[in-house]
């Protein structure tokens, strides 16, 4: 009695399982092995996109940032018809690691990596070029992916687009810029802020904050920041979710600080229009997710390669008063 | 005069004292029944239907869970979780919790780091540093729990909070960014690497950390169910007081505990770092609930005394195999912690039906 | 007059003080072998003081402690266990989730091999608890199960079984019975009937008359931390023993006071 029971839950649990695979699974017909042989010089490959398998494993840490970047990865793999296998890390080098050896075990067509830690990630990936796997990189590890194995970057250049900030907090007339760092573990986010300090020439301070976690906490930080250093007459955040409680910390600690961001979202594209953001640096990671998959699968079925040895640049690009309607628009709708 | 023992406990029959006490009868007999109802109340089962059951959904659905490939894989996530489970599980038995455990890997990779690229201590010299001080660490934690008699949920938290600060401050201060990189520089490197974190049977590449928690989690076992200590462990989470009674060193055994969860976590920290050649700040921040999962997964209870290392490495396993077979089987990643959160509940609870009804059974 | 056996414990003219409070204050009272000395007190008459001397918890403040004819200072449980006095807690010091046998050998593990191989020899220790249960007159037929499962009366046995086994030569018994049923105490005094037997001394503390008279060798009777009267066997009746146990004279000017009350007015 006691062994049917246990047997019968186990047959509940399994079904249970098999349900909810179902129910949920969005991307897959279950399988996504490749299967097949590599394209020949001779062959073409006419079933275009039909066993095409691109992963795409991010550091990201599902916030508005890259649920953006998801999308644009989602539609790319839609319209060019393959198979999309997205995962994100959270942060966790090992962990972007061991997804990357997953990836590698299903023998994938294509693979998309963030690196912003590439040592961490250097052994996986070089185990993706023995198994003759494609690799770009994207959003982060513009200065090391070539010796990463891939062959090109699809991203922006932190320190450049930090300068672009920096100048534009310069033109608005600040005196001290309070550059806000989210991430612990990220070093493009101190490049940003490194960059800021060369584009503005002046003092700039950086804040280590809670995080996209914590945005509670991470306003209360600010806002105490803001209230015991009245000089502070700028702020600078680096993601769309803490620019967001930036705005309102700036306005409960009644300072007439200017804000600006780095990268979109809809709530921060209403605020440029009402004017409490200044401005967005748009790395516009929507093609951060979307040109990869687009440009793997080609290399997979037409044996192209984009970037001639360079990276794909997809931003600074500036949204402010001026653009924001336009802009508003599409990034209510998650794809900016 | 015969009389009844009375009390509901049929395993035991009471004679009168002074009479000639009659030959058991056919004790063999009673074994070998008892031998399924035995293995029913092993606080394993639980965790090993899970796994079981996990397993078999992920091979029969996906196509390569089941290649030895996929096997390295999930193993490789498993293994590191596995042997701070197994360590975290000896302290759960014993009564404690230990929440430092997790930002405690971040620490100790980032002090080995540390020690070789800024101050030029060749690995295993800083190797052995970085163990003297898990242990002081895990040390100080069991000598502050045993002095303030706080509840150790209360003192290691803020020991996680210290060590996090310290993590994250010191790095920066250091190196003037959030990570310690360079390691695959330093001499001893390669050595290093070989005994901690290379890869074994190639192509498949399974990792070498899977021997140390097979390993690990075998001398646990061995610990628990056969020597004094162990016994002292599960005397000790299960009533401190009697224990002390009877002579147990209550004291000692819960400070060795605290610093075999520190010096698991040095273990995994220095692994960890070799095998990316680099430690992040932010390294083992909440893996610490983790641990606590797989062992209660495995049969751990959350008031001590009871549970078994072979369960907490089932319960890794079960994370393991969850975290990778989501991978393969293409989900949407959104609903990833869901799943896992689900797969969890099942566990347990399949845990407590099968244990109360396997004791149930025998009263 | 019978000879009066050398005392394996006596206490001497011994206090207690916890502060400015008298916990203890010059109780002299002894047990020889073989015998059964029942100390007996209401609550707060001292009793779990006087037990933490005996166990070696806390040190008494005066008076001498002597065992075997040897003063005696216990610095902890574990020097009194060696000294051969053996404590059973109204806990029971016993783990309930632990197996009967761990609980059995809790402290004392019988282990076979050296350094780091040293194990638990668990054949041998399975086979003597079930030695020594069964000489209590209890058969564990399953050494694996837990010590919660068995009745109270049946743990009381381990402990008392426990204690015999590792050599004790005083058994000190703290309130055994009080959380049993009538059934089940009758069982724990045959224990005890059975420790004198194999010639332990044996302290039986408790709060309740009627279990002491039966079995006691010796009577004490504690009241507020002070000693209130001291029989043997036969020089007592159990009515007696009662009274003074409730404060006899208080409970009479009680009643008195009840009944001129109820008669009282009108």
């Amino acid at each position: 009695m006691r062994g049917l029971r246990a047997g019968l839950l186990a047959l509940l649990m399994v079904l249970g399982l098999a349900v909810f695979a179902e129910a949920c699974g969005g991307d897959d017909d279950g399988g996504g092995d490749s299967g097949g042989s590599p394209a020949t010089k001779d062959d073409v490959d006419l079933t275009q996109g039909q066993d095409v398998t691109i992963a795409m494993v991010t550091h990201g840490d599902g916030g508005s940032f890259w649920a953006v970047a998801k999308k644009g990865a989602e539609d790319g793999a839609k319209q060019m018809g393959v198979t999309l296998k997205y995962s994100e890390s959270n942060n966790d080098p090992q962990k972007q690691a061991q997804l990357i050896d997953s990836a590698v075990t299903e023998k994938v067509d294509g693979l998309a990596v963030s690196a912003p830690n590439p040592d961490a990630l250097k052994d996986s990936l070089q185990k993706a070029v023995d198994a003759g796997i494609p690799i770009i990189t994207l959003n982060s590890g513009a200065d090391d992916y070539e010796s990463l194995g891939a062959y090109t970057h699809v991203g922006q250049t932190e320190e450049i687009a930090g300068e672009g900030a920096g100048a534009k907090f310069k033109e608005a007339g600040a005196k001290k810029v309070l550059c806000v760092i989210h991430e612990q573990a990220n070093i493009g986010l101190n490049q940003r802020c490194d960059g800021a300090k060369t584009g503005f020439g002046g003092e700039v301070e950086n804040l280590q904050v809670k995080g996209t976690d914590d945005v509670q906490t991470t306003l209360t930080e600010i806002q105490s920041k803001l209230q015991a250093d009245k000089s502070i007459d700028a702020v600078l955040a680096l993601n769309p979710d803490i620019a967001v409680a930036a705005r309102d910390a700036i306005k409960g600690a009644g300072s007439s600080a200017k804000l600006g961001t780095f990268d979109l979202s809809g709530d921060v594209v209403t605020a440029i229009q009402d004017g409490e953001i200044e401005f967005a640096i748009d790395q516009q990671q929507y093609l951060q997710g979307y040109l990869p998959v687009v440009f793997l699968t080609l290399n997979k079925t037409n044996a192209n390669t984009v970037g001639g040895g360079q990276p794909v640049l997809t931003g600074p690009g500036f949204v402010t008063k001026d653009n924001a309607e336009t802009v508003a628009q599409l990034a209510q709708d998650g794809t900016r | 005069m015969n009389e009844a023992s009375g009390g509901g406990s049929r395993a035991a029959a009471v004679t009168a004292p002074g009479a000639p006490t009659p030959e058991p009868v056919a004790d063999e007999r009673l074994a070998n029944i008892g031998l399924v109802a035995r293995l029913m109340r092993r606080p394993e089962v639980g965790s090993l239907l899970g796994a079981l059951v996990i397993c078999a959904f992920f091979w029969l659905t996906t196509d390569v869970f089941g290649t030895l490939n996929g096997i390295a894989n999930w193993t490789d996530v498993a293994s590191t979780l596995g042997i701070m489970a197994v360590a975290v599980a000896l302290l759960m038995i014993g009564g404690e919790f230990d929440l430092s455990a997790g930002v405690m890997t971040g620490t100790t990779g980032l002090l080995m780091g540390l020690l070789t690229t800024e101050w030029g201590i060749s690995m295993w010299p800083a190797i052995a540093l970085t163990f003297l001080f898990a242990a002081t660490v895990g040390f100080l934690n069991g000598y502050m729990v045993m002095r303030t008699k706080l509840p150790s949920f209360i003192v290691t938290l803020a020991t996680f909070f210290v060590l996090q600060g310290v993590n994250l401050g010191v790095t920066k201060a250091i190196t003037g960014t959030v990570r310690v990189a360079g390691l695959g520089d330093v001499p001893g490197y390669d050595s290093a690497s070989k005994l901690f974190s290379s890869t074994f049977w190639a192509p498949h590449n399974f990792r070498i950390s899977v021997i140390w928690w097979i390993a690990i989690a075998a001398l646990a076992t061995w610990v628990l169910a056969r020597t004094r200590a162990g016994n002292w462990i599960f005397a000790v989470g299960g009533d401190a007081n009697a224990s002390r009674n009877v002579g147990v060193p209550v004291a000692r055994v819960k400070i060795a505990l605290f610093m075999t969860t520190a010096i698991a976590a040095a273990l995994v920290g220095i692994m960890i770092a070799l095998r990316l050649s680099s430690v992040q700040a932010g390294q083992g921040v909440g893996e610490e609930f983790t641990y606590i999962i797989a062992a209660v997964v495995g049969g751990c209870l959350l008031t001590g005394g009871y549970g078994s290392a072979i369960g907490a490495s089932l319960g890794a396993l079960i994370v393991g195999m969850a975290f990778i077979g989501i991978q393969f089987s293409g989900w949407n990643t959104d609903w990833r912690f869901l799943f896992l959160g689900v797969i969890l509940l099942l566990a347990v609870l399949v845990n407590n039906l099968v244990r109360h009804r396997a004791e149930g059974a025998r009263r | 007059m019978t000879a009066e056996k050398a005392p394996l414990l006596e206490v001497r003219g011994v206090s207690k003080y916890f502060g400015n409070v008298i916990a203890l204050k010059d109780i002299s009272l002894g047990v020889g072998a073989g015998e059964v000395t029942c100390v007996l007190g209401d609550n707060g008459a001292g009793k779990s003081s006087f037990i933490k001397i005996l166990a070696g918890v806390h040190p008494h403040d005066d008076g001498e402690f002597l065992v075997e004819g040897e003063p005696v200072r216990f610095k902890s449980p574990r020097d009194a266990r060696e000294r051969g006095i053996a404590t059973v807690f109204q806990d029971l010091a016993t783990v309930p989730l632990m197996s009967v046998w761990r609980n059995f050998f809790l402290g004392s593990e019988p282990t076979v091999g050296k350094g780091p191989l040293r194990r638990i020899d668990v054949g041998r220790a399975q086979q003597t608890m079930r030695e020594e249960m069964r000489k209590m007159g209890i058969d564990v037929r399953d050494a694996d199960q837990p010590v919660g499962t068995l009745s109270g009366g049946e743990r009381q046995a381990v402990a008392i079984a426990r204690a015999v086994y590792f050599g004790a030569k005083v058994l000190i018994l703290d309130e055994p019975t009080s959380a049993l049923g009538v059934k089940q105490s009758g069982v724990v005094l045959r224990y005890v009937v059975q420790a004198r037997e194999r010639g332990l001394g044996v302290i039986f503390i408790t709060h309740n008359p009627h279990h002491a008279y039966p079995v006691g060798d010796r009577f004490v009777v504690l009241n507020r931390g002070r000693l209130l009267g001291d029989w043997r066997r036969g020089e007592i009746g159990r009515d007696e023993l009662v009274k003074m146990m409730s404060g006899g004279a208080e409970l009479d000017q009680l009643t008195h006071e009840l009944e001129s009350q109820l008669e009282g007015p009108g």
